[in-house]
């Protein structure tokens, strides 16, 4: 990555917008829900940020029927999350927001980016969300008849409750803090 | 046209029968799921009038695997085994973003052997990725010769990698903090570290000849065929403009003319000591598309012939917990796949397993402007221009 020119975006960045957040290069910017297409309106017209990369969503539960729950207590929302970028130098920015569970919803980025047609569809199926104007908000993957979304927290692996996975022995065996070093 | 057939003017009736207007409806055309052009198992709902799309909805899921939700169940190392099923056509280029990311959020970086046989396994992948697809899509075309002469140039390049990893499409090589210890070097003991197999290096750089030489030969067999180019120059054009908002990626981009590729912006890969060219196109056809591969293909083999002659000495890994935690954060890695931006966002809850992974893929987002880009066209080209996408439905639906 260009060092001076990532620089000098991450400063322009931050003075445009209040809430930004930089980890490892990587800009995040929380919005609010009503802030969601004007954000991506400034970023494309203003920071020339033309290239859609993805979005997608991030559910946020405390009791979790599959992996770990999160190390501290969260307020159970969505977050939505898309990645626009530069399309020579490739300064990249992720712009973030949070919604309620019950009844989620979210305006469509359609008229902004065309492409984040499909990746609207995709989060609607995983996780229910409503986009509002989106033409064609239906199942992407799944059957029509498909009942469940499988990416929140709450919906179980049938397969992983029906049998152990063995895959887990690797794990349960090992001390709790190794320190010692691998091969 | 009782009356006109009667005349017994032959030429007459000819002309006749052109102009007679007839009102046709829209036709259903179902293509796929098993179609030898759909690369697998897309689905597309083609609404035809007579030879013209009208229009055209890609039904996808038919190799929906759902690896966004094993990987919440999976722990970081065993993810990697995942990833590698993404785009099995380059296996081990999958691996690189997601190892990327592990290693940022756990601020590890690979010693730089390590580094130099991950770039050489990646460009490796993407030479047999473009094999695949040089082969292929001529045979789309109507040539039946070139995927004999592709297939049988892969197979050097498969042979190369099981070499090392041990799995021709599957490597599974990469480890967090480093590489596997390579495959038929000998049993590993504390004093005996495996290594890269004895004659890589000149296999390699043979095989790299045998590449430019192919390289030649198809530009000659494939682009110097008047056939060839008819059906793909000046068909399926993709604008700048458009192809930016759909997030199409790699080199679908490139032969459209924006120099974007991830490879200049890399820094756990270390490109920026090789010297290549990043070939773009003008016209962004399928012609451009194709043309753009094989160009990066000779690219490719001139940075993996650098990369052997300065390979560093040392070690494989660096030293990580047997247990691995990855510490509370987020990290979004993409990295310059054979089909485009491959990247992952990994959000940490510092456990052993990821509390949710995106995985980006390319493909899913160079298809999705698979209806824009066929409204209009027709029949024929649908192939021509589906094929010049190279996709793969893995890397699809996920």
């Amino acid at each position: 990555m260009n060092p001076s020119s990532n620089a000098e975006f991450i400063e322009s960045i931050s003075t445009r917008f209040s809430n930004v957040e930089n980890e490892f290069d990587t800009l995040k910017i929380k919005v609010k829900p009503e802030e969601w297409v004007e954000t991506a309106k400034i970023l494309k017209e203003e920071f020339q940020l033309t290239y859609f990369s993805w979005l997608s969503a991030i559910d946020w539960e405390n009791e979790v029927s599959v992996g770990d729950p999160p190390k501290e207590s969260v307020s159970p929302h969505f977050e939505i999350v898309f990645c626009l970028s530069e399309s020579i130098e490739g300064n990249i920015v992720l712009v973030s927001t949070e919604i309620e569970k019950e009844d989620a919803m979210i305006p469509s980025l359609i008229e902004v980016f065309a492409g984040s047609n499909w990746h609207e569809r995709e989060a609607y199926e995983m996780f229910g969300i409503e986009f509002n104007n989106h033409p064609n908000l239906t199942k992407m993957y799944l059957p029509d008849d498909y009942e469940g979304n499988p990416m929140l927290k709450s919906f179980e692996l049938i397969s992983r409750e029906v049998k152990p996975w063995p895959g887990e022995v690797d794990v349960e065996g090992m001390p709790e803090n190794g320190s010692k070093e691998g091969n | 046209m009782d009356d006109i057939l009667n005349t017994g003017n032959v030429p007459y009736i000819s002309e006749a029968s052109v102009s007679v207007e007839i009102e046709t409806e829209d036709m259903t055309l179902n293509i796929g799921p098993q179609h030898p052009s759909t690369h697998g198992v897309l689905r597309l709902v083609a609404k035809v009038d007579g030879e013209k799309i009208s229009s055209v909805e890609p039904v996808l899921g038919y190799m929906h695997r759902g690896y966004e939700k094993l990987a919440e169940v999976r722990t970081y190392p065993q993810i990697t085994t995942l990833v590698n099923r993404i785009d099995w056509v380059s296996g081990f280029a999958n691996e690189i973003p997601f190892i990327a990311a592990t290693e940022k959020l756990m601020e590890i970086e690979a010693p730089e052997r390590a580094k130099h046989i991950r770039l050489i396994l990646t460009e490796m992948a993407r030479i047999a990725s473009h094999f695949v697809f040089n082969g292929a899509y001529a045979l789309e075309i109507g040539a039946l010769t070139p995927i004999f002469l592709a297939m049988e140039d892969r197979e050097r390049i498969l042979d190369l990698i099981e070499s090392v990893t041990g799995g021709r499409f599957h490597p599974n090589f990469n480890r967090i903090g480093g590489v596997k210890p390579a495959a038929g070097s000998g049993p590993t003991t504390k004093k005996n570290v495996q290594d890269l197999p004895a004659g890589f290096y000149q296999e390699t750089r043979d095989a790299m000849e045998k590449v430019l030489e192919a390289v030649e030969r198809m530009e000659d067999l494939v682009g110097g065929n008047e056939v060839f180019k008819a059906r793909t120059k000046g068909v399926g054009i993709i604008s700048k403009e458009l192809a930016e908002e759909y997030g199409v990626s790699g080199p679908i981009l490139r032969a459209s003319g924006v120099k974007f590729d991830l490879r200049t912006q890399t820094d756990f890969l270390p490109y920026d000591k090789f010297e290549y060219e990043i070939p773009v196109g003008e016209n962004g056809d399928c012609y451009d598309r194709w043309y753009v591969r094989l160009l990066e293909m000779r690219e490719s083999a001139k940075i993996i012939l650098q990369a052997i002659d300065s390979m560093p000495s040392g070690p494989l890994q660096t030293k990580v917990p047997k247990v691995i935690k990855v510490p509370k954060g987020r990290s979004y890695v993409r990295t310059e796949n054979p089909k485009g931006e491959m990247g992952y966002y990994v959000i940490s809850e510092g456990g052993l397993g990821p509390y949710r992974l995106k995985i980006r893929t390319p493909s899913f987002s160079n298809i999705s402007i698979l209806p824009v880009l066929l409204e209009g066209q027709l029949l024929p080209d649908l192939i021509a221009i589906m094929g010049s996408l190279d996709f793969v439905l893995g890397d699809v639906d996920r």
